[in-house]
């Protein structure tokens, strides 16, 4: 190999061995141009290297998760009973360390976690709806049309509905807590997010976006929806 | 690696899923966002690559083939997204100019912010080779075979996707600095 055929694999793939190796060990110019081809190397590896988004593969495998659930339909029943059963389990365990916390600042945790379900846009069917809801033995009669996410997520020390609601403004996360019913409706902004809690039922009603333009809609729709609803004991 | 489906245990398929998911999303996830361009969009395709991953999981033979495999799924699903995009039409006051965004973004600041900025500008054509090779760790062969060209185009292509980068970068360095060019 001569110096032109090194200097263009320099530009090919600076890592090889061979003729190419021996080249560089014989000419010192060569060698001298070898090292400056590996620092920028690295520097574009490293450039490339950009930052990967937190809990991918989380969100990946709860995707599949989720995906094989709902390709297993006629198992769903039983399932979702364990899963709510489980879900019951996890929120007495790990409910004394999070029962000091208000419902705004553990239901923004809580979004934060789940931010990655924010970018759904496709709709889903009622029956998805239907079925989150009936897994905490609630029977909706009126699903609000809307919704590009559902799934039933343990919040502090209680479980919940949680949907995410498309607007052009934004989406907007819908949590129904089940069993922690507050006393008063409130407005809140918490770490950037607008926030509203309305208690509902034998529940509480939370909307959080970061565009508050579609609360009242929001909160007409899900409360008419909820009270026409049967609760079983 | 047993290939039948009925002789996976459920249990064994999740785990094989489970590790290629925690091994391979991050390197996966790289290479979707410099094939996109957009951070967003390469978390979906990581996702419905994985996805349509798991649906076959059992026509992956061999372990260390996987993240070929991968990115060979991942690139059919960026294709397919192009076949099914319908173009949007903004105000050209509301466009969001690249190379405007990126001086104001910390990713794109400095040595690194500026080989980022410049891969790019680079031709698509000339970009995915590159980063099948540098990402990817893959041989000039390996490239050809994914990309169905010849290996010797493999080679012209990172060749001038090597010389195009560092002639932008010497071309956006400060009036006074200077490029150490092989």
């Amino acid at each position: 190999m001569n110096c032109l055929e090194f200097r263009r694999q320099l530009n090919i793939d600076p890592h090889v061995d061979g003729d190419f190796a021996q080249h560089r060990v014989a000419c010192a110019r060569c060698a001298d141009a070898h090292a400056r081809a590996c620092g920028f190397e690295r520097t574009l590896r490293h450039a490339l290297d950009v930052a990967v988004p937190a809990n991918l593969a989380e969100s990946i495998l709860l995707a599949q998760a989720t995906r094989e659930q709902r390709d297993r339909r006629p198992l769903r029943r039983r399932a979702t009973w364990i899963a709510a059963a489980a879900m019951a389990v996890l929120a007495v365990g790990v409910g004394t360390k999070l029962q000091s916390k208000p419902l705004p600042d553990i239901a923004v945790s809580h979004l934060k976690k789940e931010a990655f379900v924010l970018g759904k846009t496709h709709p889903i069917g009622d029956d998805e709806i239907r079925n989150a809801f009936a897994t905490f033995g609630i029977a909706l009669n009126d699903v609000p049309a809307g919704s590009s996410f559902v799934a039933c997520c343990p919040v502090g020390k209680f479980v919940s509905v949680h949907l995410v609601v498309p607007e052009n403004e934004g989406p907007v996360t819908v949590l129904y807590v089940i069993d922690d019913r507050h006393e008063q409706r409130q407005d809140f902004i918490k770490d950037g997010w607008f926030g509203r809690s309305i208690p509902l039922a034998h529940g509480t009603l939370v909307l959080l976006g970061h565009d508050a333009a579609h609360f009242d809609q929001l909160e007409n729709v899900w409360s008419a929806s909820l009270r026409s609803a049967t609760f079983k004991a | 690696m047993t290939t039948g489906r009925s002789s996976f245990p459920a249990t064994g398929r999740q785990r094989q899923f489970d590790a290629l998911v925690r091994s391979l999303s991050g390197d996966l996830f790289r290479y979707a966002y410099w094939l996109s361009s957009d951070e967003a969009l390469a978390h979906d395709l990581v996702q419905e690559t994985f996805l349509r991953a798991w649906r076959a999981l059992d026509s992956l033979r061999e372990a260390t083939s996987a993240k070929a495999w991968l990115i060979t799924i991942l690139r059919r699903e960026h294709a397919r997204l192009y076949e099914r995009k319908i173009p949007q039409f903004a105000d050209i006051d509301d466009v969001d100019v690249p190379e405007e965004r990126d001086a104001h973004m910390p990713e794109f600041a400095g040595e690194e912010g500026l080989i980022r900025s410049a891969m790019l500008k680079l031709d698509p054509k000339y970009r995915e080779p590159l980063l099948m090779q540098v990402l990817g760790g893959f041989s000039c062969d390996e490239i050809a075979r994914e990309l169905n060209i010849t290996p010797a185009a493999v080679m012209t292509q990172v060749f001038r996707a090597r010389q195009k980068l560092k002639a932008i970068l010497a071309g956006d360095k400060p009036f006074g600095a200077r490029v150490e060019l092989s």
